[in-house]
């Protein structure tokens, strides 16, 4: 299998494994428990505790509160910083938003919230200065995230905290899900920061969300004083111990010139040799392991199944799958025409990807497109005319 | 489900039909998709050829696929009438229920384009109404006065007229508005 598929999901290092494994074995403590096994179990999170903090760059490790997952995170940032603020009534963030904040935020706009959306450019980049402009008074939250889950992106968030600190009392909440294990993360203009452990190979199932000291959340999972009170629920010691060695894993061990040089190859290879393929994003500023490509007037989703009969795993920005019209609201955001989104391949690549991936990938694709090109309704599109409904 | 990935990874027929030929497109906005089938006629009126495109999902691909083959040979008016029953050609796939439906309608469209050529064409004596079954202006109106008829529907089930594309339904209503007048 060629796993081309990493920001959707990662493997398990196998170090983080090791790490986790005593964990499911011999201490199966609660971690909320006066006894040895309990301090050996709450010992584990506050390792794992220190590892985050240390590859995100947090001052202080009680700024780090562990949850289930990146989504729980980004409810509970935004949410609770709402809630801290309950005179004020608006809310920043942008149209290219994970569906975690996305969908958070339009239900707090039928909840009586004001919502600025703040849209980008061809490139992807954000509008700062419709974001600068859109800061009030009354503006709670400014949300953004680190880097596109579609198009690898990156939003310069050091920028925007900048600009919140300066203009607004708002709270400043970096959903940074896609970006760490893959990107240096500084946090010195930012309040709230989610990740996600099974991004950057740990499981499924972990997540933390940095609270910046000073800033206080209530409590988004109510029960018990875990998390210093602040994250109630039995502590998923495994998956926190192994979010930990993930963080460790990253730290030490960066691979990401290699997986940008086999990224590049990748898509350099299908630019050249494949036509009607446009890249969307900006090429430079974005994160190392991704390429978004469309294959204009194909069906992404034929894309991904054909490649899948080849054992080669990536996504599809198109929602061909689904009966409502969903197609990429980041490509939608991006301007890209809509025979470019439907037929939009997004590669993420990893740590486990080797040259003989990309080699195989590049000798299967050509022959795909050219079988689904010479299958579009969008009339000769392999001879390059065009013809529209 | 092995149907439709054979047809899938694999789809016949691809390509447009033959000239002279009559085509017809479906698309859907709810998810995106475009299809685009051609026919050939032959001078039985049965399909002699069938070729499309698209771009879609899986599923309407496959359908498209399965459509063109199970229309070879065909008269127009029993391939309209296949096409009248999408949940037919690959059985009903969750939240895919559409997509079927979109190979059927680019095939009905291509169908009421040679109804309506084949209309223009026709050298009979009398008007030819319905060009999937051939059946004249004169009979439909024999049939409405012998048996007393008022609806489309009772004219399809007494003579076949208006059982295929639909394309002739607005003319044989005009044929009953006519026979309603005191």
């Amino acid at each position: 299998m060629i796993y081309l598929d990493n920001n959707a999901t990662t493997r398990v290092a196998p170090e983080v494994f090791a790490a986790m494994q005593p964990y499911l074995t011999e201490f199966y403590g609660n971690s909320s428990s006066a006894h040895t096994l309990g301090r050996t179990m709450k010992q584990a999170i506050e390792q794992a505790r220190e590892q985050v903090a240390a590859l995100i760059g947090a001052a202080d490790t009680s700024e780090i509160v562990f949850t289930s997952c990146g989504s729980e995170s980004d409810n509970w940032a935004i949410r609770g910083a709402l809630a801290t603020q309950p005179e004020k009534k608006h809310i920043i963030t942008t149209l290219v938003e994970h569906e975690a904040v996305r969908n958070v935020c339009r239900g707090l706009e039928k909840d009586g919230y004001e919502v600025s959306w703040i849209g980008v450019n061809e490139r992807g980049e954000i509008d700062l200065d419709g974001l600068s402009d859109a800061l009030r008074p009354d503006t709670a939250l400014v949300t953004v995230m680190l880097a596109n889950n579609e198009t690898g992106v990156l939003f310069p968030v050091n920028e925007i905290g900048r600009i919140v600190r300066e203009r607004s009392s708002a709270l400043f909440h970096v959903d940074g899900v896609q970006a760490v294990g893959k990107i240096p993360i500084d946090l010195t203009n930012v309040d709230l920061f989610a990740l996600s452990g099974h991004k950057l190979h740990a499981p499924q199932g972990v997540g933390a969300l940095y609270i910046r000291k000073g800033v206080s959340l209530p409590s988004f999972i109510i029960g018990g004083a875990q998390e210093q009170g602040r994250r109630a629920g039995t502590s998923a010691v495994a998956n926190i111990v192994g979010l930990g060695a993930a963080c460790k894993l990253a730290q030490e061990d960066d691979d990401h010139s290699r997986i940008r040089a086999l990224r590049d190859a990748l898509e350099n290879g299908i630019l050249e040799n494949i036509p009607n393929a446009r890249r969307n994003g900006d090429p430079e500023n974005r994160l190392p392991n991704t390429s978004n490509i469309s294959f204009e007037y194909i069906e992404g989703q034929n894309i991904l199944l054909h490649l899948d009969q080849f054992g080669i795993c990536v996504s599809t920005g198109s929602a061909c799958h689904s009966t409502t019209h969903e197609s990429s609201p980041t490509l939608h955001a991006m301007q890209v025409p809509y025979t470019a989104a439907q037929g939009s391949i997004r590669f993420s690549l990893g740590r486990y990807n080797t040259e003989a991936d990309i080699e195989t990938t590049l000798r299967v694709l050509p022959e795909i497109i050219e079988k689904l090109a010479a299958m579009s309704p969008y009339a000769e599109v392999s001879s390059g005319r065009r013809e529209k409904l | 489900m092995t149907d439709v990935l054979s047809h899938f990874l694999n789809p016949r027929n691809v390509g447009d039909a033959d000239e002279p030929s009559f085509t017809g497109r479906s698309a859907s906005l709810a998810c995106g998709a475009h299809a685009r089938l051609s026919i050939q006629i032959d001078e039985r009126h049965r399909v002699s050829q069938a070729r499309f495109r698209a771009a879609g999902c899986d599923v309407l691909v496959a359908s498209a696929s399965l459509l063109t083959e199970r229309i070879a040979g065909l008269t127009t008016a029993d391939a309209a009438s296949l096409a009248q029953e999408p949940e037919t050609l690959v059985g009903v796939i969750q939240h895919r229920e559409h997509c079927p439906g979109l190979a059927c309608d680019a095939l009905l469209d291509a169908i009421r384009e040679y109804s309506n050529a084949a209309r223009d064409d026709w050298s009979g004596d009398e008007a030819l109404i319905c060009t999937c079954f051939f059946v004249s202006e004169r009979t439909i109106e024999q049939t409405i006065q012998t048996q007393g008829l008022t609806t489309v529907r009772e004219v399809t089930s007494a003579c076949n007229a208006g059982g295929g594309c639909g394309s002739c339904h607005q003319l044989i209503q005009e044929i009953l508005d006519t026979h309603d007048l005191p």
